[in-house]
């Protein structure tokens, strides 16, 4: 016991650096900046003290709602174009041959390409003059489909989601394909023996096996896109007109075009509150699911 | 138990010691800063003068030359890239570390670091050369003049945020006459829909471009001036008004009209100005950054058919004709904890970046400047040769962003998108009048 209590007392002592920059670098302004929200303040100047009055315009601001909405959009597009795909990708790919290698660094590519690039690109895909997804929708015969994929806002939140999907399937992949090798050969051996294969050992085994990953990419999914910002702020700054505002640019945009810190520190606080929410909601749900 | 505790307690001094050096070395650094300082002056100045264009490159080699000039300066220059550089002003400022000399924009910038103390006059040193002050044009101390007589900056630069670019071939090919009424216009717009070619260039992703180049013209030449500024001030005149409502439907009409090519507001502006150059375009509302962006990367080939003229003159408003929307662009300002031997220098090396012959080498440099000067035709693109005699010779109106508050010109911003996007005209008018309403009764 004396052992037990002694290495404890050196781990504590060995974790204080680490938790002393985490305290300062993270945690700390975090409530900072949650108190900060509680004055109109232009960054630089006189603050004051206004109460809650951040935390109701905002609350009032439709843009704010059309934020959240968009937010959602995203967090449900990635859910349903990541991990599933991922997962297929991964069992598809798990084995080692020239082919999936090849295919699988093709999926994983653009996570290594910057956002700025993929932003760009994706401008040029989406260009309501010279195109490529105009022109192919053309040379498909598909004329009344053409739009201006970005501006109508009607589609552009769409739009803005398939490039955010398809840079982030990769890192999906290669945690699936990981996890994939951990279930034991044995297991596979006796499923074979009870017949089981295809989707029933699918259903049955590979996904309870793993089914913690898919818990913790799901998670990951919701926070990277309440955090989402630089594919949007490249593709479309928020705009037009508002139309694909995230939570992340609408802080930006009331922080650094209008010069209001104060409601700006109150939005991002409110993006820690409903990524909190929304990942304790996930944790009740995907709990009850493998019993 | 003990050599345990021992490793922990090594452990602990060990943190403290590295923490104790890290703080050892920055006391180190300043100490010799300041043991320097008896016999140097030490200066930072802070610009985006970063690129490669042949402004930036000219600005730079007066800072450059200052230095040679003062061996008792220790000059810290940065270039920071304009797109960041707002922000890492807006940086220092919140924690009051501004450099010595910095350049300001013109309008709420510099207004708001007035209202928070972190520049001072400059004054003395425009009294001090009283042939160089007199020198500006009409207008430029305007956005630098927080007090009366009290000049914070000398602008070093001129917006001239609306001149209507046009391809010349392209008229003479379809048989349109440039136009010069409102009415001469809409024919051209039409006519060029009719035979498949965009009528008006726009890139609105960044949604201040229709707002600079296109609303401030037509909305001066409806309502006029004095609208304007009562407006701004909320004093006899709201952005509810009928002649508003009227200005920003004529913006409306040409959104109905299809002047602008399909999906205006997801293309930047370089992007549209390329479109222009290319021949897609007949013509192009936009500023004098277009001509620099077109000198850097158009062809002579390309060239030679663009002309330029002013916005068409809209005979039933109470505006003048003939106008372009601009005034003082950015320029250098002062420190206000900068103070003794220092500031002497800073006032100098703000008369060197700023000076007659800074002025005279800047507008030869292809871009605009708010101060008279002659300039040497042989050394500048003739269609910056031409623009630059235009703007000489036309009247200046406020562009609206430089006087609306910060939040109400991103409310006019985004509200000429929606309009685009078929919104109503007279709800983006109520919200910039509440917008504006707000920064003006505090």
């Amino acid at each position: 016991m004396p052992t037990a209590m002694r290495s404890k007392g050196f781990i504590a002592i060995a974790l204080l650096p680490a938790l002393l920059i985490f305290l300062t670098f993270v945690i700390v302004p975090v409530f900072w900046s949650a108190y900060y929200g509680f004055f109109s303040w232009k960054g630089f100047g006189d603050a004051t003290f206004i109460g809650l009055d951040n935390y109701t315009e905002m609350l009032k601001d439709p843009v704010f709602w059309r934020a959240l909405r968009n937010n959602l959009i995203l967090v449900v597009s990635s859910i349903i174009g990541q991990v599933p795909v991922a997962l297929i990708l991964a069992i598809l790919l798990s084995k080692n041959s020239f082919f999936t290698r090849f295919i699988r660094s093709a999926v994983f590519m653009p996570m290594v390409l910057s956002t700025v690039v993929v932003g760009l690109i994706w401008g040029y895909i989406y260009h309501p003059q010279f195109g490529i997804a105009n022109y192919v929708l053309e040379l498909l015969g598909l004329e009344s489909w053409t739009r201006a994929w970005l501006s109508d806002p009607k589609v552009n939140m769409l739009a803005i989601s398939i490039p955010i999907n398809w840079a982030n399937i990769g890192p999906y992949m290669v945690i699936f394909i990981a996890a994939l090798q951990n279930i034991s050969p044995e297991i596979h051996d006796a499923a074979k023996i009870d017949g089981s294969a295809g989707w029933n050992k699918l259903k049955s085994i590979t996904l309870p096996m793993i089914w913690g990953t898919v818990v913790v990419t799901i998670i990951l999914c919701i926070s990277g896109s309440l955090k989402a910002f630089d594919h949007v702020m490249i593709m479309t700054g928020g705009g037009p007109a508002r139309s694909t505002e995230l939570l992340a640019t609408y802080m930006y945009n009331s922080t650094f075009a209008v010069y209001r810190y104060g409601f700006g520190s109150a939005v991002s606080t409110m993006i820690m509150v409903i990524s909190a929410l929304l990942i304790g909601l996930n944790y009740i749900i995907t709990r009850r699911k493998p019993s | 138990m003990r050599p345990q505790r021992k490793i922990g307690l090594v452990l602990l001094i060990m943190t403290l010691i590295l923490a104790a050096c890290g703080g050892g070395q920055s006391s180190n650094q300043t100490g010799s800063g300041s043991s320097t300082s008896e016999e140097k002056v030490k200066l930072t100045v802070w610009h985006n003068f970063a690129g490669d264009d042949l402004r930036a490159q000219t600005v730079r080699s007066f800072i450059d030359q200052f230095a040679a000039e003062h061996p008792e300066v220790t000059l810290d220059a940065q270039a920071i890239p304009t797109d960041g550089y707002r922000q890492r002003l807006s940086t220092v400022a919140a924690a009051n570390e501004m450099p010595d000399v910095f350049l300001v924009y013109a309008g709420s910038q510099s207004a708001e670091f007035h209202q928070a103390n972190l520049i001072q006059p400059i004054t003395e040193i425009l009294d001090a050369h009283p042939e160089w002050r007199d020198s500006f044009l009409d207008g430029a101390f305007d956005p630098y003049e927080f007090e009366e007589g009290q000049f914070y900056s000398a602008p070093i630069a001129m917006s001239a945020t609306s001149m209507l670019f046009y391809n010349k071939a392209l008229f003479e090919q379809h048989n349109v006459e440039v136009p010069t009424t409102w009415d001469e216009l809409m024919t051209a717009i039409n006519t060029f829909n009719d035979n498949g070619v965009t009528p008006i260039a726009l890139g609105n992703k960044a949604p201040w471009v229709a707002q600079s180049t296109i609303i401030g013209a037509i909305a001066d030449r409806v309502t006029g001036t004095d609208w304007f500024v009562n407006a701004v001030a909320q004093q006899g005149a709201k952005f509810t008004d009928p002649e508003f409502i009227e200005a920003l439907g004529y913006f409306k009409q040409l959104v109905d009209n299809n002047a602008f090519q399909e999906g205006a507001n997801s293309i930047d502006n370089t992007q549209a100005e390329q479109y222009f150059i290319q021949g897609n375009a007949a013509m192009m509302i936009s500023g004098a950054w277009t001509l620099t962006n077109l000198a850097a990367s158009a062809t002579e080939e390309q060239m030679k058919d663009i002309e330029v003229t002013v916005v068409p003159a809209i005979p039933e408003g109470r505006g003048e004709a003939n106008t372009i929307t601009g005034g003082a662009g950015g320029g250098m300002a002062l420190s206000s904890r900068t103070e003794g031997k220092a500031k002497e220098l800073a006032l100098e090396l703000i008369y060197t970046m700023s000076g007659p012959e800074a002025q005279k080498a800047i507008a030869e440099s292809n871009s605009m400047v708010m101060y008279d000067t002659e300039i040497d035709e042989s050394k500048v693109t003739p269609l910056y040769y031409k623009a630059f005699n235009l703007v000489k010779s036309s009247g200046i109106t406020p562009v609206y962003d430089a006087y609306l508050s910060a939040e109400a010109a991103e409310v006019i911003n985004n509200g000429l998108q929606e309009i685009m996007m078929g919104g109503s005209v007279e709800e983006v008018a109520q919200r910039l009048q509440d917008a504006q309403a707000r920064s003006a009764t505090p």
